[in-house]
């Protein structure tokens, strides 16, 4: 099972790595049938994705939280999120930010997978700290997406106020759809960065380790979920500019990488995780 | 059947010979009418748009067909045909073809990628169907052109990128707010440049405008033709508050809008951006007014720069049309290969063979023990009976094909014989493959003339 597991992913990174490319094509060529080809070849490594990630829980009795398993469970979020953004708001070019996007969290998962896993912490076997990192898992999806298009708005405000218009102009979507998939992405991905936080913190309460909230992971996570709140409530609000709401997601997922890398390279502390 | 194009375009002939050579649609029919009497004219279409006219026709000589039309157009407008000729082009055969589908695609337009040639042709193509002036050339060759026109539209992004100052102010707006529905534009200065960007903007959904000029007067006249609003000039700031667009075009000598007004103006927006269009000489609006948050500038340079390279992407997509037009072109040609006589004979002769062959393996199985010289006999049998029975009609179309609707005969033989359907339906590939193949090697071994009797056998 664990090797078919493993064929499954690997399959799943080659049908992305094809998508990837095809989606490049089509943003540089607009040919039409090629956004179709690489939604299609998208869509069949969501399936081999699915069943790798499925098969591997079965094969050990469950999913495992370390570091390459968060990245690769990050990936298949990632696409799942880009598929009811696309479904919503039928622009295929999305495509070409978020599957190499996820194709690169595939690939990275196996550069660092060579640490072996340490031994379970009894805070962590809890379905709360299950559901805990599957709510982070799906908002950290929606932040990177909200963040990519936060990046295009920045890029495509650049070139309009430049008033020459490139290839990359014409390519890139407006400044209002742009800002609206951002704006969907994180709105989508905040309550269930709210909701996993809330489990983990119940879950400390409940068990109640020394100084739990003085962890430099926990305290980054609250930052993390501060640089958001301040995102929607600017962007709601409308109190201020889409070019400002779009830096502070720039910042907000700056965060979410620095907070997964001290996660992974500081392993003292209450929150040990992704190694 | 010979393919002749005569006519003249905006690439030939001034306005003034053009306005004088229209077919206006209402008097086609008899145009048509008038010119397919002519003994030598057996097909024609009339294009007739404001960049050119065109008769395309079939003609049974070309040369004469040419002079028959020249004469036609030349008597129908009561010119000189002499003088008319000076703005004439004449293209002949397979190049009439090329032309055609160039023109369907918009290549030979004066603004390439434009939209309108396709249904004009169309037009022109229904009038002489319903006028009974077109027959299986003309009906192949231009329902193919339309294709041509579908595919090189959907396949290449020819039409995309506006080509116009005021289109190109469109495009620039939808970049900014994608949609356009409900939207609100002020318009400063009641100016003809201005009338025209926003007559653009409100096809394109923007549901509000705003009027705002020196003379009030002509701020409501333009207001009105928009079912807009005319404001106040002194208060034309408090409005530009709730308007997405701004269109500049008055004729003062400084500027208009300068940045301490419009940075004022986006304190009360709430992030919502501000495109401002400036389409005056000397300009209007401070160019500083785009180093703002949210706030877009574009002037007539700049317009002008987003138009030009529109051109240039529409000049590379055009270079890809070329191709989709080669493919179609081998399309047609193969079509109309079909319809020549050589390949149609040795295509009869080929079914017949595989007939005979296929009743010949049946016969002998049934009969069983025959001996080497029973077998030649009865091939030589069946071979006799398949030429005799074929040598007349295949001798009488070939003879048939030579006359002026000669491909008709060819049509009706390729009908009674079935021979289309087995190529086209895929009735049977392996037959299909065999009569190719038999066609194929009759066409490339025997002289035209000699390719008959001794098909097979």
């Amino acid at each position: 099972m664990l090797t078919a597991a493993i064929v499954a992913f690997w399959f799943a990174t080659l049908l992305y790595s094809a998508a990837t490319v095809l989606y490049a094509y089509h943003f540089l060529s607009k040919r039409r049938p090629y956004s179709w080809y690489a939604t299609f070849l998208t869509g069949a490594g969501f399936l081999c994705h699915t069943a790798s990630v499925g098969m591997r829980s079965v094969a050990e009795d469950g999913t495992r939280l370390d570091g390459p398993n968060q990245l690769i469970l990050l990936a298949w979020a990632l696409v799942l999120v880009y598929f009811v953004v696309e479904h919503l708001i039928k622009l295929k070019v999305y495509g070409t930010i978020a599957v190499p996007a996820a194709t690169v969290l595939m690939v990275v998962s196996q550069l660092i997978g060579g640490r072996t896993a340490g031994s379970v912490s009894p805070l962590v076997e809890n379905w709360k700290i299950g559901i805990h990192v599957a709510l982070i898992v799906f908002a950290n999806a929606g932040f990177i997406l909200g963040a990519l298009a936060s990046l295009a708005y920045l890029v495509q405000e650049r070139q309009l106020k430049g008033r020459k218009p490139s290839m990359l102009f014409k390519r890139l979507p407006s400044l209002a759809n742009i800002d609206l998939l951002a704006r969907r992405a994180i709105a989508f991905a905040f309550p269930a960065y709210t909701g996993g936080l809330l489990l983990g913190v119940v879950r400390a309460v409940e068990t109640d380790p020394p100084g739990w909230w003085q962890d430099p992971r926990v305290m980054l996570a609250g930052l993390v979920w501060a640089v958001f709140a301040v995102y929607l409530g600017l962007h709601y609000g409308e109190r201020a500019s889409a070019r400002t709401t779009a830096s502070i997601a720039l910042v907000g997922v700056v965060l979410v990488v620095v907070l997964a890398v001290i996660a992974r390279t500081v392993p003292a502390g209450f929150h040990v995780f992704g190694i | 059947m010979h393919l002749i194009l005569v006519g003249l375009s905006h690439k030939t002939a001034p306005i003034a010979i053009r306005e004088k050579l229209t077919f206006p649609a209402t008097r086609q029919a008899e145009a048509l009418s008038l010119l397919t009497c002519r003994e030598c004219i057996t097909e024609a279409v009339i294009l007739s748009t404001c960049n050119r006219t065109e008769i395309y026709a079939v003609a049974s000589d070309p040369e004469v067909g040419v002079d028959a039309v020249i004469d036609f157009v030349a008597g129908y407008h009561d010119l000189d045909p002499h003088e008319l000729t000076r703005y004439l082009y004449i293209i002949k055969g397979d190049a009439v073809v090329r032309h055609l589908f160039r023109v369907v695609a918009s290549l030979d337009s004066m603004v390439i990628g434009e939209a309108q040639i396709l249904g004009q042709v169309k037009e022109a193509y229904e009038h002489a169907f319903e006028a009974g002036a077109t027959s299986r050339a003309f009906n192949r060759l231009f329902r193919q052109s339309f294709e041509v026109g579908k595919r090189v539209r959907t396949e290449t992004s020819i039409g995309e990128n506006a080509v116009s100052i005021s289109y190109a102010a469109v495009e620039l707006a939808k970049k900014v707010f994608d949609s356009l529905e409900g939207r609100t534009i002020l318009v400063i200065g009641a100016g003809k440049m201005s009338e025209l960007t926003s007559k653009h903007l409100v096809c394109n959904g923007v549901e509000s405008v705003l009027v705002a000029n020196r003379t009030y007067e002509r701020a409501v006249e333009l207001a009105e033709r928009f079912s807009g609003e005319a404001i106040p000039y002194e208060k034309l700031f408090d409005h530009m508050r709730h308007a997405d667009i701004v269109i500049s075009s008055t004729s003062a000598t400084g500027y208009v809008v300068s940045k301490p007004e419009v940075a004022d103006v986006m304190r009360g927006r709430g992030g919502r951006p501000l495109f401002l269009i400036d389409i005056a000489v000397p300009r209007d609006i401070d160019p500083a007014v785009n180093d703002l948050t949210d706030v877009f500038v574009y002037d007539i340079d700049d317009l002008n720069g987003v138009v030009e390279a529109n051109l240039e992407e529409r000049m590379r997509e055009a270079r890809r049309a070329e191709s989709i037009i080669d493919e179609e072109i081998a399309q047609f040609m193969r079509w109309r290969e079909s319809l020549e006589v050589v390949p149609t004979v040795a295509a009869i002769r080929a079914k017949a063979e595989v007939i005979r062959q296929a009743e010949m393996e049946k016969a002998l199985k049934r009969l069983g023990g025959l001996s080497e010289k029973e077998l030649q006999t009865i091939d030589a049998l069946t071979c006799a009976i398949v030429n005799k029975m074929l040598h007349g009609p295949t001798a009488r179309l070939k003879q048939a094909s030579e006359a002026p609707d000669g491909y008709t005969y060819v049509e009706i033989a390729r009908s009674l014989y079935g021979l289309d359907e087995a190529e086209a339906k895929h009735a049977s590939g392996v037959l299909r493959n065999l009569l190719n193949r038999k066609a194929r090697e009759v066409q490339d071994q025997s002289p035209a003339s000699e390719m008959g009797d001794s098909f097979g056998c």
